[in-house]
């Protein structure tokens, strides 16, 4: 898996929205990556008609997923969403209060920016190689090769320096602060959905639905149960057709 | 085998520099062992905060230690400061000693801290307002951090900020080089500047509208969230006050220097006093 990857066929002149994610079809989740299963979750939450294309062509910044839309390339799932919240005049958070959408940033970058290094430490440094969760194991000198640049990226944040008891103790507090701030509610602010939503998911379903052996997993059944009950909620609101994505049955979400 | 006079002369030269290397070699040793030792008192129960020394603006040009340092203040912790160029085992600052116990991370140490010293300082949040204080905590150490240090060390001259005299120019432009490396691992470096700007006004903006006329961030009392969000803002506001995030805070988010101000003159009294002549 090359990721020069092949540059697909655009139609420039549609108002159809290309959503570019990295082949990582998990067994149990549509894409390993929360950034992929986040963007989408937008766009199937907003409505937005788009085309899934699943090839290893990274963004211009290097990463997954990124979007094309009459002719612009959008890096990056946050300016994606600006974009398209500006493009198809979509704003998820209309309904919150300046107070409630300020709470909505804060728990965004604490999951994207500190809980995403906990689960990126699990996977490559403490978790068996095989629990991936791809339909093929990844080949050995490949996982070598990936943790190691893996190690020095997750050095330089931070999260790489501490240790193992450490990191799950941090991602346990994450955990608990967003149990916590959901509580019984049915979404992060009440029963209406908004963009933040998104990104949990993205990042909960990780834990929850494919990394079923970590240790994460178990700490939701146990003390966090609602987190659990969320991403049920998530995942039958938006992704009704989770199964056939997962046998690649439904040709993604074209609206 | 009788020496020369020119085999001798070798031999004095050999043995002279052989001399020279051991003096030189002790000396480095004792000095090695001088800088190693630091005035701890294991036996007492103070805290011993390991930082870099004070600068001219601001008591540190790293938003961690004037959060830790912040935290002890409120919790009426004792404390005292070692200023020294040490990093901690996880090769950062601050740290704490405490007991003969070395705890690196502002967050670990804190959390080490309240144990030790039945300390809570949340105890009056309740439990959505202390998930809210993480998720603040965590956007300013992990997101805002990343956005101005961009600033600092890549988008801008390192040397315009304040830093004590002590560091040398090529160590702060060393460093600024690592964490350009650091920044494009974490994601943030791979942003443009007009994009770390938009993130930095974003967050910017949440902590205003979530503070709005409030004292603290959760009201009368200050909590650890309340520590993080000065350590980090009192270097726009204090420090490189000719960024343009400086510009940013006042035209639209004046709550943010108010409550800077509030918090150093609460718990910073000695500000003025304890800076860098």
């Amino acid at each position: 898996m090359g990721l020069r990857g092949s540059k697909p066929t655009f139609d420039d002149s549609s108002n159809v929205v290309y959503f570019i994610q990295i082949p990582l079809r998990g067994l149990r989740v549509p894409n390993l990556s929360p950034f992929p299963l986040k963007l989408e979750t937008y766009l199937r939450m907003a409505k937005i008609p788009h085309e899934s294309i699943m090839i290893s062509t990274l963004s211009s910044k290097g990463k997954t997923p990124w979007i094309r839309h009459r002719g612009k390339d959008v890096a990056d799932s946050q300016f994606c969403i600006e974009y398209l919240n500006k493009q198809f005049g979509v704003n998820l958070n209309e309904h919150l209060t300046k107070e409630q959408q300020a709470v909505s940033r804060a728990i965004l970058k604490m999951v994207e920016e500190n809980l995403y290094w906990v689960l990126v430490c699990y996977r490559w440094f403490f978790m068996n190689p095989k629990d991936m969760g791809l339909s093929q194991n990844i080949p050995s000198l490949i996982f070598a090769f990936i943790r190691r640049r893996v190690r020095k990226y997750a050095n330089g944040q931070g999260m790489g320096r501490h240790s193992q008891e450490e990191i799950f103790h941090i991602g346990k507090l994450d955990l608990q602060a967003l149990s916590n701030y959901l509580g019984e509610k049915k979404f992060l602010f009440g029963d209406q959905p908004s963009e933040t939503d998104c990104s949990v998911f993205g990042m909960l379903a990780q834990f929850v639905f494919s990394n079923i052996e970590s240790p994460h997993c178990a700490l939701i059944k146990k003390e966090f149960p609602n987190l659990e009950r969320y991403c049920h909620t998530m995942r039958n609101t938006f992704w009704p057709d989770w199964d056939q994505v997962l046998k690649g049955d439904a040709s993604s979400t074209k609206l | 085998m009788r020496l020369t006079f020119g085999d001798t002369r070798l031999l004095a030269l050999a043995a002279g520099a052989i001399a020279v290397g051991v003096v030189l070699f002790l000396n480095a040793s004792r000095k090695q062992r001088k800088r190693k030792k630091l005035p701890y008192k294991d036996e007492s129960d103070t805290v011993y905060v390991v930082q870099i020394p004070r600068g001219k603006k601001v008591p540190s040009p790293s938003p961690f230690p004037i959060k830790l340092e912040t935290y002890l203040r409120i919790a009426k912790i004792p404390y005292e400061n070692v200023f020294a160029r040490k990093f901690s085992s996880k090769g950062k600052i601050p740290w704490i000693r405490h007991r003969g116990k070395d705890v690196p991370d502002s967050q670990f140490a804190i959390e080490y801290l309240n144990e030790q010293f039945n300390v809570d300082l949340e105890a009056h949040l309740t439990k959505e307002e202390r998930a809210m204080s993480r998720a603040f905590l965590k956007m300013v150490e992990e997101n805002l951090y990343w956005a101005l240090a961009c600033y600092r060390f890549i988008h801008d001259d390192v040397r315009k900020a304040d830093y004590p005299s002590v560091i040398p120019t090529w160590a702060l432009l060393l460093f600024g080089r690592r964490i350009k490396k650091y920044a494009w691992g974490q994601g943030m470096g791979r942003h443009s500047v007009e994009e770390i700007f938009h993130i930095t006004k974003l967050d910017f903006e949440a902590i205003s509208d979530y503070l709005g006329d409030k004292k603290f961030l959760f009201g009368d009392k200050p909590c650890v969230a309340d520590c993080a969000v000065f350590g980090m803002l009192v270097q726009v506001v204090f420090n490189q006050t000719y960024s343009p995030h400086n510009a940013l805070i006042k035209n639209e988010f004046p709550n943010l220097e108010r409550f800077c101000w509030t918090m150093r003159n609460a718990f910073w009294p000695d500000w003025d006093q304890i800076l860098a002549a």
